[in-house]
């Protein structure tokens, strides 16, 4: 059973991401905050009596129920399905190479001057714009499995779908980034 | 911050990588969340931790102890399995009891009726006679 600490320093440790998480989701920064309220509570009500090992698979799977929560009470059906059923392939035509990306990405320094910090700075914006505009199940694939560490088996069980659908939102979402990052001369 | 994605030293690929480049520069944007954002999150974690459910395994005797209480007063584990039994108990005693009341009844009732049939002026074979049998009811209707 996880101890009141250890509940406490997960949550620490996962809050931030959280937020933002749900920010690129509703767009809206009450929201969000309720949305990540609402998570915390729920994990600490009904599974604060999990092993502490536990708590960040189910923390994910919460989070996201409680983002569909949000979109289902605000009633935009719409909205719901541009942006959790869009499951189209953004294929295009074979333009993609995330090696060049990589490679020139490799040859650039990250200078840690006022130059650069706003460079990066500039380009954590672009990130989080792109990021915002992908179909909301490749953005939840590619958050769970690259920024929360998760494994491909634990980010399907969280979206409640098969390794195989993570697997593809991922790479869609890796080549939409990528292709998009590319045309504002962003490399990573 | 490195971060190690979930992955064999054979499975590295260039999408994990890109990934772990964006992942590295959402990293920092979670950094640079505002104050006042980060205090609101702060509340939310003390609220949701002091709400964090105990083991149930803790719970469960808990729940037993305080109906015990409530039920007896003292919180006495034999005597209050014992009380929570006894209506039972009375009613199977008193269904047992109207029972063997009623048995003694009815034997009492064909003792009487055996009494003045025996102890009567007729013999008793004249009550499977039809003729007499036809006379009470006559005599009856009259």
């Amino acid at each position: 059973m996880a101890t009141e600490k250890e509940l406490d320093a997960f949550l620490r440790e996962v809050e931030k991401r959280a937020f933002k998480r749900s920010m690129y989701h509703v767009r809206n920064e009450e929201s969000a905050l309720d949305i990540v309220q609402d998570s915390m509570m729920k994990l600490a009500q009904h599974y604060g009596h999990k092993p502490a090992q536990e708590l960040p698979m189910l923390f994910q799977r919460i989070l996201s129920n409680c983002t569909l929560d949000w979109f289902r009470r605000q009633k935009t059906q719409n909205a719901l399905f541009t942006h959790l059923g869009d499951f189209e392939s953004s294929d295009d035509g074979g333009e993609f190479d995330l090696l060049e990306t990589l490679l020139q990405s490799d040859e650039t320094t990250e200078a840690e001057n006022p130059q650069g910090q706003t460079e990066r700075a500039q380009t954590l914006r672009a990130i989080e714009a792109e990021i915002q505009v992908l179909p909301a199940r490749q953005r939840e694939a590619f958050l769970m499995r690259y920024w929360e560490d998760m494994d491909v088996a634990e980010t399907a069980s969280a979206m409640g779908c098969s390794q195989g659908s993570v697997k593809t939102h991922c790479s869609r979402a890796v080549a939409a980034l990528s292709k998009a990052l590319r045309a504002k001369g962003i490399f990573l | 911050m490195t971060r190690q994605l979930s992955v064999q030293p054979g499975e590295f690929t260039l999408s994990d990588q890109f990934g772990a480049r964006v992942a590295h520069f959402l990293d920092e944007g979670a950094r640079e969340i505002p104050r006042d954002i980060g205090e609101r999150l702060r509340a939310a974690r003390t609220q949701a931790v002091a709400h964090r459910r105990v083991s149930e395994s803790v719970a469960a005797p808990a729940v037993i102890a305080h109906g015990n209480e409530a039920t007896l007063g003292g919180g006495m584990g034999f005597w209050g399995g014992a009380a929570s039994w006894l209506p039972f108990v009375v009613l199977v005693i008193g269904l047992m009891g109207i029972g063997t009341l009623q048995d003694q009844m009815r034997a009492s009732e064909v003792a009487a009726v055996d009494t003045e049939l025996l102890t009567g002026d007729l013999p008793t074979a004249a009550y499977t006679d039809p003729g007499f049998a036809q006379y009470l009811q006559r005599a009856t209707k009259e």
